[in-house]
């Protein structure tokens, strides 16, 4: 009898170490694109001095344009090459045609006509690609489970925290060791410095925008083998980019990547233990970063 | 002296608007020009922009149904509401007016994405996804045309009293700090302590609008505490003008009675919205009322310069 209660109850351990360790994988996934998603937005917050209200709906899109080049061309690998930078072009078109004619107004009327370009993409969404939510299935190369020794776990999940490291690793080295970085992170300093050194700032701020749909439109992509595709997820997506911010502190890049991370882990935590309270727990964060740090984790304004 | 022609005007548009408009309509209308109006307290007179306005108005709604379906009676229900959102804008507000501009906007912005979230969990009480449904209207404003009066009656209450707030050394104040916020400072007001009144101001009046809105279709789609609703909100006021003080009715008439038309044709119809939206940013920024304004301006600079001319003649001749 206790023996078979003793094995009962070792199996019961084991079973939730794995659950813990697959849920904490699970968490730092998520905890990825949402890095992603949030530096992209710090990025613009920061130089631009706007919150890109699209932000969200550049995710979807990068999803959906990831969906069908991939059914269009049979190539996996293509479609998470050729979406984000489809995405960058949508941003272009949004900065030269829209933002930059608001400049000289307040800062109000960008963040409106953001939310304008939200509206429309989100209904031409709806519009292409109907209101059913897809599935895109990861290629066969990366479907199926790895055998970690103590754990089995999806194979995408794995590539994908990788590759998203990868991508921060890169984003990191590409704003602290070249120009074009240095200029980007001085114009989160202090915007009018860099007029004044004779940089053309309206080049600057199509660029910040291009980087930032990007990492939008990526994280989109990357997010649509994992939790598919609805014509939502923009929308959904969005308050979570803004609490990124907000627990990171406003325009601190390394900040935002850590938030992002820590907002995906909690939320991997409580899968586990409130299922039903994941996308609370997020808010929960940010209650208590604006209690006990108000300017965030990383602010220093 | 304009203001009072623009009251007449409203007062007219109270007794013309059921001709006008279907019952529902302009019993919406009336709902939505509380909050736009209120919001413009805070948007156009203090100016601060929140993106958190569906926040007080659906958490009131919700409120009040709740009340409403317990059987506790209407004239309890609308004031524990109000009061609601006055003691939930304190809270929330307390926490944002630490933070000026795009902290401000990120911080009412996720906060009211937590209470969409706390409605969309917390099934038992809210409905979650259905919303809450089945609220009836008391006996005594059961058809459309007593609950139009019924709305009217609140709505003329809430204009009066806040046109009384803007006209008060309050109001001053709130523009003192859209000016110039240091120059308050120095002078020795506490600006947080006044822009949090100001936040509270515009959540209290449009949770009495939200407290309204559960009796129109007698039920509290989620979607009113949804971040896109506070944007909408934000759109009203702004597509009517925030420079005046009845502008944003404009805009909500207009906006409402855009909405209306389109969602029959179109099932896309937000991205109409979304287009119209984009112009009167990209072009109209001053809104409706700033273009009827200037329209006027140029009429009146028309018909003075014909009568200088005519002066100048006159004098000329003699």
């Amino acid at each position: 009898m206790k023996t078979a209660f003793n094995a009962v109850f070792e199996f019961l351990k084991i079973f939730m170490t794995f659950l813990i360790i697959s849920q904490i994988l699970n968490g730092l996934g998520l905890g990825m694109l949402y890095a992603l998603v949030g530096v992209g937005l710090t990025l613009i917050l920061g130089v631009l001095n706007i919150p890109n209200f699209a932000h969200g709906v550049l995710y979807a899109l990068g999803a959906y344009l990831a969906f069908t080049i991939a059914n269009l061309t049979d190539s996996f690998y293509f479609a998470m090459f050729l979406s984000p930078l489809l995405v960058v072009l949508v941003g272009f078109l949004l900065e030269s045609q829209g933002v930059r004619r608001l400049y000289h107004a307040h800062h109000d009327y960008q963040l409106l006509f953001l939310f304008a370009c939200a509206l429309i993409i989100q209904e031409v969404i709806i519009i292409i690609w109907g209101p059913i939510g897809f599935s895109l299935l990861p290629p066969p190369s990366l479907s199926g489970a790895v055998d970690l020794g103590f754990l089995i776990y999806p194979k995408y999940r794995l590539v994908l925290i990788c590759f998203a490291f990868f991508m921060i690793i890169c984003l990191y080295l590409f704003l602290t060791k070249t120009n074009l970085g240095a200029i980007l992170r001085a114009g989160i300093e202090n915007r009018d410095m860099v007029k004044v050194l004779g940089i053309n700032v309206n080049v600057v701020f199509l660029y910040t925008f291009g980087l930032g749909a990007y990492l939008a439109g990526l994280a989109g992509a990357l997010s649509a083998p994992i939790m598919g595709l609805t014509p939502s997820m923009g929308l959904d997506i969005l308050p979570i980019c803004f609490v990124v911010v907000v627990v990171a502190g406003l325009g601190s890049i390394p900040g935002a990547i850590i938030a992002g991370i820590l907002i995906g882990l909690s939320q991997g935590a409580a899968t586990i233990w409130f299922p039903e309270a994941t996308n609370v727990v997020i808010y929960v964060m940010m209650g208590l970063t604006i209690i006990f740090r108000p300017q965030g984790l990383f602010g220093v304004r | 002296m304009k203001n009072k022609y623009s009251f007449i005007a409203l007062i007219i548009f109270l007794f013309v608007g059921p001709f006008l408009f279907p019952n529902a309509t302009i019993t919406e209308m009336l709902i939505f020009g509380i909050v736009a109006i209120s919001t413009n307290i805070m948007l156009g007179y203090t100016g601060m922009l929140s993106f958190g306005q569906a926040l007080f108005f659906g958490t009131s709604a919700y409120i009040s149904g709740l009340m409403l379906l317990s059987g506790f009676p209407l004239f309890l229900a609308i004031p524990v509401a109000t009061l609601g959102s006055f003691i939930i804008s304190l809270f929330i507000g307390y926490f944002c007016v630490k933070r000026e501009g795009l902290y401000f906007i990120c911080l009412t912005f996720a906060f009211n994405q937590m209470f969409y979230f706390i409605a969309y969990v917390w099934t038992e009480v809210t409905g979650g996804e259905d919303g809450l449904v089945g609220v009836e209207r008391p006996a005594y404003i059961d058809t459309q045309l007593t609950f139009y009066i019924f709305t009217a009656i609140m709505f003329l209450f809430a204009v009066i009293a806040l046109y009384k707030i803007v006209t008060s050394p309050l109001g001053l104040i709130f523009k003192l700090i859209r000016e110039n916020a240091s120059r308050a400072e120095a002078i020795g007001y506490n600006v947080r302590f006044y822009k949090l009144i100001s936040f509270s101001i515009a959540s209290t009046f449009t949770g009495l609008a939200g407290s309204l809105y559960v009796l129109i279709h007698s039920m509290v789609p989620i979607d009113q505490i949804h971040w896109l609703k506070s944007g909408d909100i934000i759109f009203m006021t702004l597509f009517g003008g925030v420079g005046s003080f009845l502008g944003p009715l404009i805009g909500v008439v207009g906006y409402i009675w855009l909405s209306d038309t389109f969602s029959i044709i179109w099932a896309r119809w937000p991205l109409i919205m979304g287009v119209i939206f984009a112009i009167v940013v990209l072009y109209f920024r001053g809104g409706v009322s700033e273009l009827l304004e200037n329209l006027f301006k140029k009429y009146k600079s028309i018909s003075r310069k014909t009568e200088h001319e005519q002066n100048i003649k006159n004098t000329k001749l003699n």
